[in-house]
């Protein structure tokens, strides 16, 4: 996304001339490496809420886990696992297809993969509404909304950067060369992020 | 004025602020009308009508400023127009209140803002120090002196130890590397407008019902949790700063694992750049610590639930562990930047290469390692997991060891020297490695079990952290202004002057912060607006000192700002420096560079015959004619150029 | 060099850091501290003389404007500056070590104690005297103390200077066992102290604190007598004791 501002401009005849290109120094190129150090802090942050938890359930906590009274519909958020999980697969199919040119693919799978993104969303919130308790109730009902909560931010922070992808894909952008598919790579990359921290989230607070 | 609306800036961002608060305020209107809620909820913990506002506004802010303009184009999918760096380099001061992808205009908003908020903390503190020189309360109530001490810690940790010390690298680094940019020159700017809004949210709880939040900076649960409004502010204010200070460490570890320049490898780094790479590994990996913290705070007061209510199956002790996993780390974002500043510093005005290099840039990154493993001495006494203190006491004693091999090899470098006295900058950093040292000793005392719990919640714990902090931090900022000074500002400070502020903030400093280490081992315990009547001859002494203190300070502030308008034309290179951003013209070149430089050698390779850090663009091309300025310094391994001054 | 340190270290270790000591585990606090003064003074004379010396000794004279000599390191040296520190914070840590398992040692007699704090009020219960309950710490003078904490609102600390011992109190659950709320401590001096608040728990912070009165075990039974008959004549303890 920032290449830009180093890349062009040398051509234009301004009063001065546009910044030298940087030297690349590293096999790994801005974005890549950005995207991943911004989901170590986001998986630092997922940190601290499980720090919270451990406390809450190991530390604090005497007695079964979750309390009585609270019940957590495992088979519904089972389904909505598999859901975003196969989502991971289109992204990935999308990334593919415009790697080899393919805009019909690359175009079908970012929409794909929105939807089945917005799906889960949709059957969380749901869950939600149906739950029977709130985050007033106890440390339980605290830490299950602000693990899951915090998953659902950034589930709808990945959507916003699908939809940017998705739109771009649909007014022409994207092609095979590596610099011209980071705008598919970088969200996809994010989004197996948001994948991969629902499991560790649904396996530690659904199942365990 | 409608052109002015239109066109991104300040007035776009005053009218994006009203629209973002307005949109907050009628949001949480509109919702509990809805769920049928008493519209303006005022319990003290409470206030949503408020507490949105403050998140929305200041995003209205930024969007109203411009910062989301390019993005919100490439959202959209309309075609980026060609880049034409309108918003690149400062051409008046009214270029410094605008969105400006210049990484030395970022490192200028950075360094004014944030001793802008130097200014209004050290002013909080003179109140303190006004109310603490006698015993008993006479200017302020307890209750307006919690808040007091706990905006002046919010303010000099948040907005201006952290922010300065990215603000002198955003600066120097990308020249230091031989990069025309930071990384991210939109995220750069983002990051420093967030800066701001975190300080004025702070300062803005004065004036909310309950006054400044009173929890102290730790704002320690569940104190925090039922405290007044203004608490709210603090954790947002946090949340502002922290993504701030993120962004800017994963632009910094970007740029210099992308960006360095041909022939730069790792160890040919110049030590500030090793310094900036493992403060922002530590941000990276532990400021979301506290964002996280601080939002299960906001969320125990607004939305009521109970990460840290006892009565309701809350964990209290679970706050002050997350908490200080980011906030010890956080004392080693405070200090590495500014060891990287010091060796700089003490190199060039030695006329040395830095003794055992590698050991010195392995030794920061073993001082990031083991600092992710010292929280919990914070909490000795805090009643947590008896079986942890031991471990935790080990690893913190041990953390002085790699800080023990920075000292020894400063001390190493100044050995068959050259040394200069003459500029400021090298008497801060000479100071510098007196008074840490104290601080380290004392910290070595306070991380033993046995001495921490008779100390820990003292003034011994103050003394100590302002030993660390002042005459540590703020050593290194002072010397790194001064070093880099004529670099930014391309004048030269009044050293005569700076000579005066360093005596005076010297003494004042020893003078307030010496005897605190008394008065806390003897009894008297830290946040307190009134003490016992025996400590009130030390407390006041410690007062004027503090005053002296404050006084330097208006030095130092006459000199930058009379030498910035006024002061005699710096030369590019007046110390004779061998880094690369000593080799370009002072101030640099709106793009830095012609053509990126080539490094050829170690950064600080003085005394070495014919040896030279860097070949810059086109020097090989006019070797026959070389510019004074710029080849005399950097070729001149052997002798320097005669002509050459160090200073005015 | 060495004459420095030992003038240092005798005038510091001389110089009377903590106040007062009252409590057995007093002594051994400050002799730990004293060493690490000592130790401290070593190094930091080491850092100054040297630190003076070079600047003393290669100060550039004026006009002087050429190089230092180009040593970039010296690996036994800098092994040397790495192990020996070691060594100490080692020694440093053993010591500390030793030294709390000594001042955190139970005796078979201590009597218990139970303390309550709530914002900004302490109060003592003495569960060997019915649960007697009062607003002054009294205790009496040479026998362990074992003191149980308990928190109602905040987190608040409990230290009395001349004692050396500081610990939180901390608000738990009911399921919070997690949370170190005893310690025991001997004071062995008989007097008047003052126990101060030591963590930040809200407006009267700075003015919460209780005095503590040391006595011998007869002054203390006395004074246990005469706060019982003071709560049964003001017919169940609303009174001297105060139990709110």
């Amino acid at each position: 996304m920032e290449s830009a501002s180093v890349a062009v401009g040398q051509a234009e005849p301004h009063e001065h001339h546009g910044p030298p290109e940087a030297h690349q120094s590293s096999r790994i190129d801005r974005q890549t490496l950005g995207i991943l150090l911004f989901i170590v802090t986001e998986a630092m942050l997922f940190g601290a809420f499980f720090a919270s938890y451990f406390f809450l359930r190991v530390v604090s906590n005497e007695g079964p886990w979750p309390p009585e009274g609270f019940e957590l519909p495992v088979a519904v958020a089972g389904v909505n696992t598999a859901i975003l999980i196969s989502s991971s697969f289109t992204v990935h199919w999308a990334l593919e297809a415009t790697r080899k040119g393919n805009r019909r693919g690359m175009q079908m799978g970012l929409m794909t993969t929105w939807l089945l993104g917005s799906t889960f969303l949709f059957i969380q919130i749901n869950e939600y509404i149906h739950i029977g308790f709130s985050g007033r109730d106890g440390a339980f009902g605290s830490i299950f909304y602000g693990l899951t909560g915090l998953h659902g931010a950034h589930v709808l922070v990945g959507l916003l950067l699908l939809s940017f992808a998705n739109i771009r894909a649909w007014r022409g952008h994207f092609g095979p060369k590596a610099k011209d598919h980071l705008g598919v790579e970088v969200p996809g990359i994010y989004w197996h992020f948001v994948d991969v921290m629902w499991i560790i989230v649904f396996t530690v607070v659904y199942i365990l | 004025m409608a052109v002015a609306i239109k066109q991104p800036g300040l007035a776009r961002g005053a009218l994006g602020f009203i629209v973002g608060s307005a949109f907050g305020f009628g949001l949480v209107v509109a919702l509990r009308a809805i769920s049928g809620l008493e519209i303006f909820q005022t319990e003290q913990t409470g206030y949503p009508h408020l507490v949105v506002p403050a998140i929305t506004g200041p995003l209205g802010f930024l969007v109203g400023l411009g910062a989301f303009d390019y993005w919100f184009r490439w959202a959209a999918g309309r075609p980026t127009i060609p880049e034409d760096h309108s918003q690149h380099g400062a051409k008046s001061w009214r270029d410094y209140f605008k969105f400006n992808t210049d990484h030395k205009v970022i490192g200028i908003q950075y360094i004014v803002t944030t001793f802008f908020f130097f200014l209004v903390g050290g002013l909080i503190a003179m109140l303190i120090r006004a109310e603490l020189a006698q015993p008993g309360t006479q200017i302020v109530d307890p209750g307006v002196y919690n808040g007091l001490f706990s905006t002046h810690a919010a303010i000099m940790i948040f907005v201006f130890v952290i922010p300065v010390f990215a603000g002198i690298a955003n600066y120097v680094l990308p020249l230091m590397i031989g990069a025309p940019d930071m990384a991210f020159p939109r995220l750069n700017a983002l990051s420093f407008w967030m800066l701001p809004i975190a300080g004025i949210l702070f300062l803005s709880s004065f004036l909310v019902p309950g006054g400044a939040f009173d929890a102290g900076w730790t704002g320690y649960a569940p104190l925090s949790t039922g405290a007044p409004l203004g608490q709210s502010f603090f954790n947002l204010g946090v949340q502002f700063a922290g993504a701030s200070s993120v962004a800017t460490a994963l632009n910094f570890l970007v740029t210099i694992v992308t960006m360095r320049a041909p022939g730069m490898t790792f160890w040919r780094m110049p030590l500030l750049v090793w310094a900036n790479l493992s403060t922002s590994l530590l941000v990276v990996a532990a400021t979301p610590f506290i964002a996280g913290v601080q939002f299960m705070v906001l969320f125990d007061r607004v939305l009521h639930t109970n990460f840290f209510q006892a009565a309701f199956g809350g964990d209290v002790l679970s706050y002050q562990h997350i908490f200080w996993f980011y906030s010890h780390p956080a004392v080693y974002i405070m200090m590495l930047p500014g060891f990287g500043i010091i060796s700089e510093v003490i190199s060039t005005h030695a006329r040395k290469p830095i003794f055992g290099y590698r050991l010195m840039a392995l030794a920061l990154i073993g001082i990031v390692v083991l600092s992710y493993t010292v929280w919990a001495h914070h909490m000795f006494v805090s009643g947590m997991f008896a079986w942890l203190r031991v471990p935790m006491m080990i690893t913190t004693l041990l953390i002085a060891v790699p800080t023990g091999i920075k000292i020894f090899s400063w001390l190493a470098t100044l050995f068959n020297s050259v040394l200069h006295l003459r500029s400021t900058a090298m008497l801060f950093a000479l100071g510098f490695v007196t008074t840490f040292t104290i601080g380290g000793i004392s910290g070595v005392m306070l991380g033993m079990v046995p001495i921490d719990i008779h100390v820990s919640d003292t003034y011994f714990i103050v003394a100590h952290i302002h030993f660390v902090l002042f005459g540590g931090s703020v050593f290194t900022i002072f010397a790194g202004i001064y070093h880099w000074f004529p670099k930014m500002t391309g004048r030269m400070y009044d050293e005569k002057l700076g000579r005066v502020h360093f005596y005076l903030t010297l003494v004042g400093m020893l003078g307030t912060f010496i005897p605190m280490h008394w008065v806390g081992m003897e009894g008297m315990p830290r946040r307190v607006a009134d003490y016992a009547a025996q400590f009130g001859d030390w407390n006041l002494m410690i007062s004027i000192s503090s005053f002296l203190l404050g006084i330097a300070q208006l030095v130092f502030l006459y000199n930058m700002i009379v030498s910035w308008k006024w002061g005699p034309r710096a030369t590019a290179n007046p110390w004779r420096a061998k880094t690369i951003e000593w080799q370009v013209s002072s101030p640099p070149p709106i793009f830095n560079f012609d053509e990126i430089p080539r490094v050829v050698g170690g950064p600080y390779e003085f005394g070495v015959p014919g040896a030279r850090h860097a070949i810059m663009g086109g020097e090989e091309a006019e070797v026959r004619k070389p510019e004074p300025a710029v080849v005399g310094a950097a070729g001149g391994g052997g002798g320097g150029s005669p002509g050459e001054r160090g200073g005015p | 060099m060495l004459a420095l340190t030992v003038v240092g270290s005798v005038v510091l270790v001389q110089f009377d850091w903590f106040g007062d000591a009252a409590s057995e585990e007093a002594p051994p606090i400050d002799t730990l501290f004293d060493v690490m003064v000592v130790l401290s003074t070593f190094v930091f004379s080491i850092v100054m003389v040297m630190f003076g010396y070079a600047i003393w000794k290669f100060r550039a004279r004026p006009g002087d404007e050429s190089d230092g000599a180009p040593i970039h390191g010296n690996t036994k040296l800098e092994i040397a500056w790495t192990v020996i520190p070691t060594i100490i914070v080692l020694f440093g840590a053993g010591y500390s070590w030793i030294v709390l398992d000594d001042i955190e040692a139970r005796a078979d007699d201590a009597m218990p104690l139970k303390v309550t704090a709530q914002q900004f009020k302490w109060t003592f219960e003495y569960p060997e005297a019915d649960g007697l309950r009062s607003d002054e710490l009294h205790v009496p003078v040479d026998r362990q103390l074992d003191v149980q904490l308990e928190a109602l609102d905040v987190v608040h600390s409990f230290w009395v200077p001349e004692w050396r011992i500081k610990r939180d109190l901390v608000p738990a659950g009911e399921g919070g066992d997690e949370i170190d709320d005893e310690f025991v401590v001997t004071p062995n001096e008989e007097g008047t102290f003052s126990l101060v608040c030591t963590e930040l728990c809200g407006l009267g912070h700075t003015t919460m604190r209780a005095t503590v009165v040391v006595e011998s075990q007869e002054e203390f039974d006395q004074w246990l007598d005469d706060q019982a008959q003071a709560e049964a004549g003001a017919g169940g303890g609303s009174s001297a004791a105060g139990g709110t």
